[in-house]
């Protein structure tokens, strides 16, 4: 069975002024199964951002492959793109168009059928319950409806795959919550989802898979229940450290 | 294909934005209409204003040694309500401080025989540093004159000539140019200048704002997980930018006519010159296309500066140098006498500035017209190229590049290093 995502050897090299060469992610392998929510769980600088970058395309690998919907990322950006929503801390909302604009711009650059577009806009506004802020400029929004937009970009042409890179970063208590609550939904409705975070909380409530990630290398995936067996530890934190001082 | 819905969809959110951002509203579209009306509206009101004051005050003036027989011009000036009589021991100082307008010494003539009884010279002493003296002298200059041409009439008169007779020779000067040819010149001279320099401020804060405005903004990343191909991107950011360019440019032109023929035309004309301000309409089609090809090259210019930026603050520091340099060449063609030549045809900015000059004045020297859109045609082209060269490496795509232009050129397009990338 053809898998939504599969990554196989990917690997991505870049030359920075003050460290020379460095090696962001060094041939890496997972999959992804359909409905799932696939997290890729390490610190900071452990390479999640590039490769959720390599697998959006935003960036081009180094080396090896990452199949999207049985396109590869490397040679068919248009249509990889076209098939998942990316959503991350650094993708902002334009301030001066209103989040229906905001919606309406992002579903149909991404080739939403023009003719079910109206339908699905209202959908998403009352899904999301932006309606009374619907016709309000998005640099007017707070921190709170500016997410619940940014979450109605990003699914606003209905793509199957969803790329999520650290969501919860930045947002208190509450919106977190609810970002959390947002995913499963999209679980829920059939979405494969890849999910990046550093937070163990949160990876061990919504993780379906887990592949730890550490200085560019997987060192392990599985479901919690199978790293829990491989490694003989409980809790996510303790298999988390078991893997990453194992590797120190 | 989808491009051009693509990029029709990314140029009009490109244009939404812009027309709610008010910097870019201001420098883009008030800013052309609306500056140089106000500006020659503020020059016309405080030139009005200052020679009203001066035309309302009378002048203060000291006549010394006035000769006995010339009563009729003492009556003269005792008579005209704008001269004030003072006495004044030490007129220079008096005048250098303000308390006097003008000093008249009577003179005696040193001629043996002269042809009219009783001549005299004036020295007249003013300080041309003070309008109030200036005024001064104009008026008992005129009141001089006039009182020279009596006593010559009078000369003829009794000698049986008629004044007409009295005369050896008259001087006739013809201006073979029309009021509508005096405006056109005058527009070209001072239209190219403004031309440029209104694009450029009307290019500026759109390049800065698609490009490191997208950065700052963290909305960059947003627009490249769209489903569209990078170029399409690009290009509709580069036509949104030369839009806002040429359209500032046609604006600037359209109200600067406008005001020089409503503000500037009445003003000349109150001082003896007649202009009509008006553009051929068979140049509008050429100045139209030049202005177009003007801010498409530097629109791209303006646009492969800007995206080094990663803030709009640092985006406005380093288009700062490009926009001074695309104006300061058309400064030096503000001379009249400068003629237009196959090497200015070749210059880019300048060769625009020039055919814009000869299109206002109804002249086309057709392929020199050729070679300016060809020349700036090819600068586009190059500059397009070199954009699509830089935007090759991820690391500038990204804003992680930390460098300028130049370090970049240096860098990576002349060979020393090509890789880049993004974080972990």
């Amino acid at each position: 069975m053809n898998e939504p995502v599969v990554v196989n050897q990917l690997a991505k090299t870049f030359f920075d002024e003050a460290r020379g060469e460095v090696h962001a992610v060094e041939g890496i392998d997972f999959e992804c199964h359909a409905g799932e929510i696939f997290g890729l769980l390490g610190a900071n600088g452990a390479g999640k951002t590039t490769t959720l970058r390599m697998l959006s395309t935003i960036i081009a690998p180094t080396s090896g492959s990452a199949i999207i919907m049985g396109h590869d990322v490397a040679k068919e950006g248009e249509v990889v793109r076209k098939s998942l929503g990316f959503y991350s801390a650094s993708t902002a909302l334009y301030p001066r168009l209103t989040a229906k604009e905001t919606i309406e711009f992002f579903a149909r650059i991404n080739r939403y059928p023009p003719e079910k577009l109206a339908e699905r806009v209202d959908y998403l506004i009352t899904r999301f319950g932006i309606a009374a802020y619907a016709n309000a400029r998005v640099d007017k929004l707070s921190t709170g409806m500016k997410q619940k937009v940014s979450i109605a970009r990003t699914v606003a042409h209905d793509p199957p795959i969803l790329i999520f890179d650290e969501p919860t970063v930045g947002l208190d208590v509450l919106n977190a919550l609810e970002m959390q609550e947002v995913i499963k939904e999209f679980r829920a409705q059939g979405k494969t989802i890849l999910f990046s975070t550093h937070i163990m909380s949160e990876a061990e409530k919504l993780c379906d898979r887990i592949g730890i990630i550490h200085n560019g290398r997987i060192l392990a995936c599985g479901t919690l229940d199978e790293l829990r067996l491989a490694t003989g530890v409980h809790y996510l934190e303790d298999i988390f450290v078991h893997y990453v001082k194992g590797r120190a | 294909m989808s491009n051009g819905r693509d990029i029709r969809l990314l140029y009009v959110r490109e244009l939404r934005s812009a027309l709610r951002e008010r910097s870019i509203v201001v420098s883009s579209i008030l800013l052309p209409v609306f500056l140089y009306p106000l500006l020659l509206w503020i020059i016309y009101s405080g030139f009005s204003f200052v020679s009203g004051q001066t035309q309302g005050f009378s002048s203060r003036i000291a006549l010394q040694n006035f000769p006995a027989e010339h009563r009729l011009l003492k009556a003269e000036i005792e008579g005209d309500t704008q001269i004030e009589l003072k006495n004044s021991p030490n007129a220079e100082a008096d005048i250098r401080e303000g308390r006097l307008d003008l000093a008249a010494e009577f003179l005696p003539v040193d001629s043996q025989s002269p042809a009219l009884k009783d001549p005299f010279r004036v020295r007249i002493t003013y300080d041309s540093s003070k309008d109030r003296s200036s005024q001064a002298r104009d008026r008992l200059t005129d009141l001089l004159t006039r009182y020279r041409n009596f006593i010559l009439d009078s000369k003829a008169n009794d000698l049986g000539i008629s004044p007409a007779e009295f005369q050896q020779f008259w001087v006739d000067t013809r201006n073979v140019a029309t009021s509508r040819q005096m405006g056109r010149f005058m527009l070209g001279l001072m239209l190219p200048i403004f031309l440029v320099i209104m694009l450029a401020i009307g290019c500026m804060h759109p390049a800065i704002d698609s490009t490191a405005g997208e950065r700052e903004k963290s909305t960059w990343e947003t627009l490249m997980t769209t489903a569209t191909p990078r170029r399409n991107i690009i290009i509709a950011k580069y036509l949104y930018v030369a839009t806002m360019a040429s359209m500032a440019a046609v604006l600037n032109v359209a109200s600067m006519v406008l005001s020089m023929k409503s503000i500037l035309a009445p003003l000349l004309s109150g001082s003896g010159e007649d202009y009509t301000f008006t553009i051929p309409l068979g140049s509008v089609p050429l100045i139209l296309l030049v202005t177009i090809l003007l801010g498409m090259f530097v629109a791209a210019g303006m646009m492969i500066i800007a995206s080094f930026a990663r803030t709009y603050r640092e985006g406005q520091s380093m288009v700062g140098p490009f926009y001074v340099a695309t104006f300061m060449p058309v400064l030096f063609l503000q001379s009249p006498g400068i003629v237009f030549t196959p090497k200015l045809a070749l210059m880019p900015i300048v060769n625009v500035a020039m055919v814009f000059r000869e299109a206002l004045a109804g002249v086309y020297h057709w392929p020199l017209i050729g070679l300016t859109l060809a020349s700036e045609s090819l600068c586009i082209v190059l500059a397009l190229w070199l954009a699509a060269s830089i935007l090759r490496y991820e690391d500038f795509l990204l804003g992680s590049y930390s460098g300028n232009f130049v370090r970049f050129v240096k860098q990576r397009l002349l060979g020393k290093r090509a890789t880049g990338g993004g974080k972990g």
